[in-house]
């Protein structure tokens, strides 16, 4: 049964109609029993299509996607000029100074990359809690002075994103912590902010990279 | 250097609990981290190739899921972090699912039908005692129909959107969307 109310059902549930039609539309469906109904189908409708779960591949689809992106023959490429690169290059060498700190002898090690940037899964050393990353944080230090210097170099979105993504590093770093110090023997959680902390470095060097390479 | 982004969606579902951490990997994978991209990809892929198998089919659904996180990897530098990843991805794939239909020249004829075809869906059902799957009873609409339906009702689309991701009135989406829910009364419950 289809009446001229039938055809603005949809729209109703959508929120959709004027306010004049919703009441005239709801004076309507008091009455009319056909309506009612199909309304209450459609919202069953909805309902089971909102309650539609997700499933993955029956296949892992990675393996094709890694060979497609070349995945552990070879990194991303960026695509910068000759002089770019070259002035990427010294920024590289000048950053491994800064590389040295995680090395500095005595101290407890945080990560071990030195230079040209292997981004993809250099080795961690595990972090104690609280302890030994007095290197860490002169190296963070050293890279975001880098950083504020030729802060003005980048473009203002490239800066916000920047500082957004800093932001959600110290966030989870923050987090690592606490729960490290709640339980400093747990390797997983050492591990994880060791992990962390590498990520931080990662994209500083990165930034102060991108600061030389734009100058 | 001149860069795209996706326009805004609506995504009926919260992704911002995995946000951060998305957040971090989508920056470590555009600066080349293949395991970042692995754990996003790890991540994301139930929905895109959920996405993809009922926009396509099954038999498509594999290549195009791959395609589509291909695309992303070689776009990553295009995602600035202003909308969630998995918003940011999401939306890459309807564009590459759309224009997959495309290439296959069916999008526009199938909305021309539908109308006529949707007035003639079989209700069957797999067993005379049992209510058609929600999932079989979508894969059952007319494509165009379908699609209206899965954008707006599954993914959370609104209309606008969908009318210009799809070149239609936005009048049109709102009639295929309601002809795809009454059929779908009528299948899942007959």
């Amino acid at each position: 049964m289809s009446d001229q109310w039938t055809e603005r059902l949809s729209e109703y549930l959508d929120g959709d109609l004027t306010e004049s039609e919703r009441a005239a539309l709801e004076a309507h469906l008091a009455s009319c029993a056909a309506c009612a109904e199909t309304l209450a189908g459609l919202r069953r409708v909805l309902v089971r299509a909102r309650s539609l779960e997700d499933r993955p591949p029956v296949r892992d689809l990675w393996s094709g996607i890694a060979t497609r992106i070349g995945a552990g023959s070879r990194q991303r490429r960026f695509t910068f000029s000759m002089p770019q690169l070259l002035a990427a290059g010294i920024a590289l060498a000048l950053l491994s100074a800064g590389g040295a700190w995680l090395l500095h002898p005595g101290s407890n090690q945080v990560a071990t990359e030195a230079a040209p940037l292997p981004l993809a899964r250099a080795p961690i050393a595990t972090v104690a809690a609280g302890a030994g990353v007095r290197g860490y944080d002169a190296a963070v230090e050293d890279l975001e002075r880098v950083l504020a210097e030729g802060r003005g170099r980048l473009d203002t979105t490239t800066v916000r994103v920047l500082e957004q993504n800093l932001a959600l590093i110290d966030r989870a770093i923050a987090q690592a912590q606490r729960a490290v110090a709640a339980d400093s023997a747990n390797v997983y959680l050492n591990s994880h902010l060791a992990e962390t902390m590498r990520r931080k470095i990662d994209l500083l060097r990165q930034a102060a990279a991108l600061v030389s390479a734009v100058s | 250097m001149t860069r795209t982004r996706p326009g805004p969606v609506k995504l009926r579902r919260d992704l911002t609990s995995k946000s951060d951490s998305d957040a971090v990997d989508a920056t470590l994978a555009a600066s080349g981290d293949a395991h970042a991209f692995e754990r996003l990809y790890r991540g994301h892929i139930g929905r895109i190739h959920s996405l993809a198998r009922r926009m396509l089919n099954d038999d498509e659904a594999d290549e195009a899921a791959q395609d589509v996180f291909v695309r992303a990897w070689e776009k990553l530098g295009t995602f600035r972090g202003e909308a969630a990843f998995g918003t940011w991805l999401h939306r890459l794939a309807i564009n590459l699912i759309l224009g997959r239909r495309e290439r296959r020249g069916v999008l526009r004829r199938r909305y021309l039908e539908s109308d006529a075809v949707l007035d003639t869906v079989p209700g069957r059902r797999s067993a005379p005692e049992t209510l058609m799957d929600m999932e079989s009873a979508i894969a059952r609409l007319p494509d165009g129909a379908r699609q209206i339906f899965l954008l707006h009702d599954v993914e959370g689309y609104r209309h606008e959107e969908i009318a210009e991701m799809l070149g239609l009135a936005t009048g049109t989406s709102k009639s295929q969307l309601h002809r795809a829910r009454m059929a779908l009364r009528q299948q899942l419950e007959r």
